[in-house]
Parts: structure tokens; sequence; C-alpha cells
């Protein structure tokens, strides 16, 4: 009998609390652009290719030239998503935290602030400017549980077909929480 | 566009389209609905803009009412995505005492005027124009969208970042019920 229960816990457990689910991954029958997903501790994140052709169009569409907009659209850029849906409380990071590395090795990303100083330095326009970086993933935010989030560019500065790690890190309650997607790919 | 070549052109608007409709087909993380109160509700801060008729609108003229502010822009693809609900939220609740002024964020009239034609249903309530994007810092605005609500004494009472279906009757009752 204690087994069984024993048995049950085990099973039931990953429901009520998915400490790391399984990463999951597909690819956009259309564009052919590649997604990577998980869920942790009720915080779902994903990162989908955004592919360099599709954020020229983006960003030409916005004002930039494409020489202005070049150095961003090649540099390896998703649409992140971080989702609050079940977590047991705010859910509150600073993107400067989370990290990425190839083959183990840490790699160094820009910030917003500085894709906006250098595409400032190349005369781009201020309408442009403004939907740059509102169109970026948010440098900060907190998310109340239920279903607040955001989606938004990132670029993680690696070049074209680089395989790398991702890290989020968040904070919940005073408690660290991280959530990494591994084996994911710079668009070709 | 220093690169004139209408080939090129055309070529970046095909892909643009094709994006957006992947990006509708595929990709598109479900719209939320659930609106967070605010445990210490503040006096909203100041929201003057100009709507698309180039009339000054202030939020201070709406005390008495329940207000939805959306912080919002035609490229943000959530933004477009809620746009619909929003209107039909409009549409059910405008004898409830309740307004919706949603500001775009850093884009001119004409923009916003031809993506409005592509929202089923195209929104009837103002919309309001922040150029500069000075609004999001005076409402601690981090990602778009993000939208409050205000109740009819001018403090925030809710608040929601990132996409929602604002007309499912979660969302409804929780704003009808700040108007009565």
């Amino acid at each position: 009998m204690r087994s069984l229960l024993t048995a049950a816990v085990i099973c039931v457990l990953p429901v009520f609390y998915p400490v790391q689910a399984q990463q999951l991954q597909s690819v956009n029958d259309v564009t052919g652009a590649r997604s990577w997903s998980r869920t942790h501790a009720g915080v779902y994140f994903s990162l989908t290719q955004i592919l360099p052709e599709q954020g020229d169009a983006f960003y030409v569409n916005r004002g930039f030239s494409l020489e202005q907009i070049r150095p961003f659209t090649t540099s390896c850029v998703y649409m992140t998503v971080l989702r609050n849906d079940s977590a047991p409380g705010i859910v509150h990071f600073v993107r400067g935290n989370w990290s990425i590395s190839v083959d183990g090795e840490p790699r160094e990303f820009k910030t917003v602030d500085q894709w906006v100083k250098k595409l400032t330095a190349a005369e781009a326009g201020k309408p442009a400017l403004i939907a740059f970086r509102w169109a970026q993933f948010p440098p900060e935010q907190e998310y109340e549980p239920g279903g607040d989030w955001n989606q938004g560019m990132l670029s993680v500065g690696l070049p074209a077909g680089q395989v790398f790690d991702i890290t989020a890190r968040w904070d919940l309650r005073g408690q660290s929480f991280e959530a990494t997607l591994t084996g994911v790919e710079c668009a070709k | 566009m220093q690169s004139k070549s209408p080939a090129r052109a055309l070529q970046i608007l095909l892909l643009c389209f094709l994006w957006a409709s992947a990006l509708q087909a595929q990709d598109l993380p479900p719209l939320t609905h659930k609106l967070t109160p605010i445990r210490t509700p503040s006096v909203a801060p100041d929201l003057i803009f100009h709507n698309m008729d180039e009339e000054k609108v202030d939020l201070k003229d709406y005390r008495g009412k329940v207000v939805v502010v959306n912080f919002w822009a035609t490229w943000c693809p959530p933004c477009r995505r809620e746009m619909g609900s929003m209107e039909r939220l409009y549409q059910a609740t405008r004898d409830s005492n309740v307004e919706i002024l949603a500001v775009n964020i850093g884009e001119d009239l004409d923009t916003v005027f031809s993506f409005l034609g592509t929202v089923e249903p195209s929104p009837t309530f103002p919309l309001l124009f922040d150029t500069d994007a000075v609004s999001m810092k005076q409402w601690k605005v981090k990602g778009l969208p993000t939208t409050y609500i205000v109740d009819s004494e001018g403090r925030l009472a809710y608040r929601a970042i990132g996409g929602r279906e604002f007309d499912h009757p979660a969302i409804r009752k929780a704003i009808t019920a700040l108007g009565q």
C-alpha cells in the first residue's frame, strides 16, 4: 500500500510542479524558422528564429535602411517569449542576468541600450529608433501569475549556424530560478 | 531606404507579408485573460495626446468613467491580435460607463489608419498618438502591449502585461464591476 502511494505521488507531482519539463522544438512550415521552448516552475520560455530577411523586412518598414539595420538582423536574432503561467507569485527578471554559452564557454551579448546607441550613431531616424527599442525583449520586467508575458526580439550576437545554450534567470519571493534551452541554432 | 531597387523593395514587402502570415498561423503564444489587481491603487499618471482627428484628449476628462488605457503599436504582434477583442469589449460595455483609450507609440496617423482596415472588427474607440514614446516612462511600461484599467475616480485598478482577449468573460466582468 505504501509503495503504491509513493508511486502515485511520484506520478502526480510533475503535473502540479513541473520541475524542468522537456525541451520542445518545432519548425515553421512556411518560413522554416525553428523554435525552442521549455516550461519550468510555471514559467514558459521560448526562442523562435527571426531570419535575417524577416528582420530586414520588419525594420525597413519601420524606417531603417538596410545598411543601418543589417548588423542587427544578421546578429542571430530570436523572437523571445517569457510568460508567467502558473508560478506561485511575481516573476522578476533582469535580462543582464541571462547567459549564453558555446561549447560550455560563456559569450557576451549586447544589451538593448548598446544596440540603440549603435543605431543612433548610424543616424537612424527617431520613429525607427522608437520602434526598434520597443520591439526588443524588455531588459527588465515583472510578471504576475496567470498570464503576464512579453514577446520581443533578442540578439545573441553569434554567427549564422552557431549552436549555443541560453539560460533565462528570474527570481520569485527571493528565490532564484533558471531555465536553459540547449542546442539552439542561429539561422543560416 | 537607401537600397532603391524596386525588385528588392517588392521582395521585402512580400517577405513581410509571408512573415506576418506565418506568424498568424504558427508560433503565436496564446492571448491570456487575467487582469492583475493593483494592490495599492494610486492616481493614474497624466495622459494627454491628440486623437486621429488631431483633437487633444485628456484622461482627466474621463473622470467618472472606467477607462481602459492600452499602449500599443502596429508592428507589435500581440497588440495587433488583441485589438479586435478590445473593440468587442468596447461595443459590449458602451452602456456600462466604460471607455477605451489606445495610445499608439511612435507611429504616425497614416500608418495607424492603414492598419485599422486590417482589424476585424475595426476599432471605433479613441486612438491617441504618443509619437515620442514619453508615456512609457510615466506609466512604467516596459513592453508592449501593456494595459491599465483606471477606475471612475482616476486610480489605477488593474494591469495587464502582454496580449489579452479583452472580450473574455473574466475581463469583461472585472471591468464592468468597476463601473457599477
